[in-house]
């Protein structure tokens, strides 16, 4: 766990260089000239922690050293202009991105101080830990409240199998109150309760997408990671989505990315703003990137002169 | 919090290196026991001989009985703590089924034969075993009920051949009406065969840990081993026709200058510098080598006869489907009826052209009828093939084209026809390569006699004449019974010893048949994945 | 492109109506003298078939006609002339199938009424067929019975689909979901060029190499045994199996898949929860035409099969190989004729009639699957 060793933290403090207390010495040569405000100093814990951060895409250098610390319990938005990386970096975080085989990833990713990137990470404990909903709603073509329960069942926490129900150790009750808790905690229960054992894909896009929330929350996540969930859906739909975001960040660490400058604005309490060439140019409190901006790319990017 | 409560996990796995050791050594005694298993079958290790020193039943007795004493130490020794797993509470219904069959089956054969109880006990004690060992594999925690069963079965079965009980000279007469018997030589690769891969898939699952990982790594340990055989299966196939065709393909094969037979090029004559007697020759009394001349030619002209035929029928049907006709009953009809007509057998489209084309064509096998009876069973791939092509342009270009006011069987032919041109090529390639190896359609429409002479190789162009009567165009060239390869084959098999009277060595011919049968089709494969591969490259670079 | 018009739900008489009232605009909108050409064409195109059907010398002329004014059409009148040709075209891909199952059921009358039984004072003409295992073509009673070779068909086709099917579908699962993609690129064209070696190499390879060593293993008289040659049909289906699951398989959305492993499941549960369910009805429509597949499969069966019309003493016994559906068709119609022939041609009807079934099954199950995952998602 890399700990903030700084006791007075200076919000906003913005400087051109890393000189941070938990950088390590190696790789000091981030070149001045590039316009990068990215040491956000914050109150608390760091959940996740990102190093020197680069991906390839065969010869395509999608992500350009990338280094920020997430901070656990809040909102962290990644936004940015299409193709600027902010996807590629947060399936970084689960390691989504080894399914994609022409992928090359250096640097260093930590989550609560143990490296993700390493050989013998048990990518199934990872992703049960960082938790990811996606850009389009991906309900299973199962019922309502076997979607919920799928995550805890194939990782053996409940078993309400054939054979369970013959010798009598059936979990149907334990799940079934799995399935309340996280409906509710989704905000979904009120409308999807007397018809869980319908088909998922029968559900409206929101409410696919906030089930695919509630499914994410079974498995018990430390970190939520979410790429523009809200993208595909109408402005009532997403209304409630990010409600359930603000609810969200008191239990969780959530990362979200967004296309929506207003929307990073509403829920986030830091942004980081990636821009093209996958660099991350500007990470800070929310307020302070969108109101007074380090970088003169990102206000233009803010205001709109570019994107 | 929301969420089940946390089930420890640590995100880097620990390293645990001697009881990976065991498993992996396990998982690698599976693997010999898998190639001596084949080897065994395949008559390449002798049952009776010996293996490095050790009788050969009683060696392979002696690794089963190893590896399943060593999956019952990890599975047992999981359970007491002693290897560190991760194991679910139970193995699961699918494993308990797999691992009752073999032991329904031992319990079966045992009850009913060897302590000679009679089908209906046999059939009672099957039942028993089957549902103990279900029993075995689903009721305890998982790290023993996927490995005791199993491992069992292994030991079992391993001293079983290590004491000799079923040694190299046993045999189980089944007592039925038509004579057969199991032997030793079958019994013993087979159950080291299936017995072997049950102790691997124990053994992956065990080194996986047991749990989802472990499962993970049984599943895949069988569906790695699977495609490895199927792609073994091939190249085995290929390389067997190969080294067996070869000799009598080369018979009397000879390069040099003036070695050839002579042809004429653009009207110059010239002398081939090689001379392949096999492919240049037909069969004659007097040739020092035969050949199968005519029914590589055969098969060139009714290659060539079935795609003209079917490509341009088969190109307009799908140009009306996917251009003209609305999207609706119709063409779901059109579809269903091409897609029923490609799984019709080739055998029945032979028993069409029977009935349907050689009454119009002269009333015997000829030439044509083998051509419109292939060129019709190609005549719905070309269909499926096109219309996938055509589909695939996207709609932009068409709209495109009419927002220009070109009129629409013009975009069809300038935008849809090229950008749909590389399926169809493909398509049709792989298509004449199907239908260049069938022999059954041609059986009946078109081939006669086991040898055509040299003489009678057909020459379809030179044979054109015109005729005062009707039909006024004759070709007898085209309405002559000839030779394929395929047919060629077949008529080879089946002629059996009689052969002998008109070629030298009728194994080696029979086998260079079917190399050369083997050449000519997989090439048209050959280069129809070539295509498909040069398409995909240049669309992917512009 | 022609604009899609719902007419799903109408049914057949509303796409006749609709049809009708297009033809009725497309005489109006076109020109007298291309309309007489097209007249032309459709007419001597008419006539050749019908002559050719009627197995007359003159087939000739119509269709000489039917060629000069398909030229003719095609200087002057391209537009109209290619829709024309493109039309007929698929009429004949129609007609073609039409024709097979006209011929094929008329060849096969004479046997059906000759083979009649009486059941309970009612006559089924070719009952006698099925509840009989006899087949004599030699010596009276002269008897046609199907029982030995469907017998055969059932015996080889449950023991290929045993082989194909599991072999297949997981063969499948490695190439859709598991193969690095340098791998697929090498294993992919191995299957296709297995679909691709000759019915006739596999059934060589049976005779010479397989056929001695079973008859040796297990001692039986002579060789030719349904066990063998239900492996190796089994393995000529493969193919069949493996590209129309895989197709399947991949059909199923990423976000799916993707869905399940970021909930930290392994790759083998993700296939085995999700991807396989939602591909399930591809995946046994594959199963299916694989099964359609082997039942067709001749020539390997031909040659290694015995030849001998009748049971398997017990049925069970696998290593006797008779004859199948096909096998006797390849084998019996060069000394064949009259009624004998006519049986054959009820062989290749079953056969016909299965394989079609099957198909049209597989292709429903097709279809409910992509309009299941496709229409919803």
């Amino acid at each position: 766990m890399s700990e903030n060793q700084n006791p007075q933290p200076q919000t906003g403090t913005a400087t051109t260089d890393s000189d941070q207390s938990l950088t390590t010495t190696t790789g000091e040569t981030v070149e001045q000239t590039r316009d990068e405000w990215t040491n956000y100093e914050f109150q608390g814990e760091a959940k996740m922690t990102v190093e020197d951060l680069d991906v390839y895409y065969g010869d395509d250098h999608a992500l350009k050293g990338v280094s920020m610390e997430i901070p656990e319990k809040s909102v962290t938005a990644l936004i940015g202009p299409s193709g600027c990386g902010k996807s590629t970096y947060l399936r970084c975080l689960n390691r989504m991105n080894d399914r994609i085989s022409s992928a090359r990833i250096d640097g260093s990713v930590r989550l609560g101080g143990e490296e993700v990137y390493q050989d013998g990470v048990n990518l199934v404990e990872l992703r049960k830990r960082v938790g990811m909903v996606f850009q389009s709603p991906n309900p299973f073509p199962k019922s309502i409240r076997e979607n919920i329960a799928y995550g805890p069942k194939k990782h053996g926490d409940l078993d309400t199998g054939l054979l369970a129900r013959l010798l009598n150790r059936s979990d149907a009750d334990e799940r079934d109150r799995l399935v309340e808790r996280c409906l509710r905690d989704a905000a979904l229960w009120d409308e999807v309760s007397d018809r869980l054992d319908d088909n998922a894909l029968g559900l409206s896009g929101g409410q696919q997408q906030r089930l695919c929330i509630a499914r994410c929350l079974s498995v018990d996540p430390e970190v939520i990671l979410m790429d523009e969930p809200a993208s595909a859906l109408d402005p009532i739909a997403t209304a409630k989505i990010e409600d359930l975001i603000d609810d969200l960040s008191e239990e969780y660490t959530v990362v979200i990315v967004t296309h929506n400058m207003q929307q990073a604005a509403r829920i986030s309490d830091q942004t980081a703003v990636f821009l093209t060439g996958g660099e991350l140019v500007e990470y800070g409190d929310t307020d302070q990137v969108f109101e007074n901006p380090h970088s003169e790319r990102v206000e233009d990017y803010i205001t709109g002169k570019f994107g | 919090m929301a969420g089940a409560s946390r089930t420890g996990g640590n995100l880097v796995e620990k390293e645990t290196t001697e009881t990976d050791a065991v498993a992996a050594v396990a998982i690698g005694l599976s693997a010999v026991l898998f190639a001596l298993a084949i080897a065994a079958m395949f008559e390449r290790i002798s049952l009776t001989g010996t293996l490095a020193g050790v009788e050969t039943v009683t060696l392979l007795g002696g690794l089963l009985t190893a590896l399943g004493v060593a999956v019952i130490a990890f599975g047992v020794g999981s359970r007491f703590g002693s290897v560190e797993t991760d194991p679910d509470p139970s193995a699961g219904i699918i494993a308990g089924g797999g691992a009752a069959v073999p032991w329904v089956v031992i319990g079966g054969a045992v009850a009913s034969e060897t302590l000679g109880f009679g089908t209906a006990v046999g059939a009672v004690a099957a039942v028993a075993a089957g549902a103990v060992a279900f029993a075995a594999t689903v009721l305890p925690r998982e790290d023993v009920g996927s490995t005791l069963p199993l491992g069992s079965l292994l030991a079992v079965t391993g001293l079983v051949f290590f004491t000799g009980v079923i040694g190299p000279t046993w045999v189980w007469e089944l007592g039925w009406a038509q004579q057969a018997a199991i032997t030793a030589e079958f019994l013993i690769p087979v159950a080291t065969l299936f017995t072997t891969l049950y102790g691997g898939w124990a053994s992956a699952k065990a080194y996986g840990g047991f749990g989802a990982r472990g499962r993970h790594m049984g599943a895949y340990v069988l569906v790695y081993l699977n495609a490895i055989s199927i792609v073994a299966f091939l190249f085995t196939l290929v390389a067997y026709v190969v080294v067996q065709g070869v000799p009598g393909l080369l018979n009397g094969a000879d390069i040099g200058l003036g070695t050839g037979p002579e042809t004429t090029i653009l009207g110059v004559s010239v002398t081939l510098p090689v001379s392949v007697p096999f492919v240049m020759n037909g069969v004659a009394l007097f040739n020092d080598f035969q050949g199968v001349l005519p029914a590589i030619v055969g098969t060139v002209w009714l290659v060539i006869g079935a795609v003209l035929l079917a490509v341009p029928l088969g190109v307009g049907a799908a140009v009306f489907l996917t251009e003209y006709a609305d999207r609706g009953r119709f063409t779901q009809v059109v579809e269903v009826a091409t897609n029923g007509l490609w799984s019709t057998p080739s055998i029945v489209f032979g028993l069409f052209g029977f009935a349907f084309l050689i009454p119009r064509f002269g009333n015997g096998k000829s030439l044509l009828s083998g051509m419109i009876t292939l060129g019709f069973m190609l005549l719905p791939l070309v269909v499926i093939t096109s219309r996938e092509a055509m589909l695939s342009v996207p709609d932009e270009y068409r709209d495109a084209s009419a927002a220009l006011g070109v009129s629409k069987w013009q975009t069809i032919r300038s935008v849809v026809l090229p950008a749909a041109l590389p399926g169809v090529v493909t398509g049709v390639i792989l298509g004449v390569g199907r239908i260049a190896g069938e022999t059954a359609p041609i059986l009946l429409t078109m081939a006669g006699g086991t040898f055509i002479p040299e003489s009678q190789t057909v020459d379809v162009i030179g044979s054109f004449q015109f005729t005062s009567a009707p039909p006024f165009v004759a070709n007898p060239a085209l309405l002559e019974a000839t030779s394929a390869l395929p047919y060629q084959l077949y008529a080879l098999i089946t002629a059996g010893v009689g052969l002998g009277s008109s070629v030298s060595d009728p194994n080696a011919f029979r086998w260079a048949t079917a190399l050369i049968l083997l050449i000519v089709v997989l090439s048209f494969y050959a280069i129809g994945i070539a295509t498909r591969y040069y398409f995909r490259r240049r669309l992917r670079h512009n | 492109m022609a604009p899609v018009t719902d007419s799903e739900s109408g049914g057949i008489p509303s796409a006749v109506s609709t049809q009708l009232r297009r033809t009725r605009e497309f005489v109006d909108e076109t020109e007298p003298p291309a309309l007489a050409i097209i007249a032309v064409m459709t007419l001597s195109l008419f006539a050749a078939l019908v002559g050719f059907l009627a197995v007359s010398d003159l087939t000739i002329v119509p269709f000489v006609v039917f060629l000069g004014t398909a030229a003719i059409g095609w200087v002057r009148y391209q537009e109209e002339t290619a829709y024309v040709i493109a039309l007929a075209m698929t009429v004949s891909t129609i007609l073609i199938l039409g024709l097979i199952i006209v011929f094929i059921f008329r060849e096969s009358v004479p046997v059906i009424r000759y083979e009649s039984a009486t059941v309970y004072g009612v006559t089924v003409p070719g009952l006698r067929m099925f509840i009989q295992p006899n087949w004599d073509a030699v010596s009276p009673p002269i008897r046609y019975s199907m029982v030995p070779m469907i017998h055969g068909t059932v015996m080889v086709t449950l023991i290929a689909s045993t082989v194909a099917a599991p072999l297949g579908v997981s063969a499948a699962l490695f190439l859709s979901e598991i193969a690095p993609a340098t791998v697929r690129e090498v294993v992919k064209p191995g299957v296709e060029i297995l679909a691709g070696i000759p019915s006739i190499v596999y059934g060589f390879i049976g005779f010479t190499v397989l056929g001695p060593w079973a008859s040796d293993q297990f001692q039986t008289t002579g060789q030719g045994s349904y066990l063998f040659v239900g492996i190796v049909v089994g393995l000529m289906a493969l193919p069949t199996v493996v590209s129309v699951a895989e197709d399947a398989l991949s059909s199923v959305p990423e976000s799916m898949k993707s869905g399940s492993l970021a909930m930290g499941t392994t790759d083998w549960q993700t296939m085995t929860s999700i991807t396989l369910p939602a591909a399930f009805s591809g995946v046994s429509a594959a199963v299916l035409l694989g099964v359609g597949r082997a039942i067709g499969e001749t020539m390997a069966a031909t040659v290694m099969l015995r030849g001998v019309p009748r049971l398997t003493e017990p049925l069970v016994n696998v290593f006797y190989g008779q004859e199948t559906l096909t096998s006797i068709i390849a084998r019996n119609y060069g000394e064949a004729d009259g009624l004998q022939m006519d049986a054959l041609f009820v062989a290749g009807a079953i056969l016909f009639v299965t394989v079609l079934v099957i198909s049209v099954g597989a292709q429903y199950i097709e279809w409910r699957m992509h309009k299941r995952l496709g229409g919803e998602i």
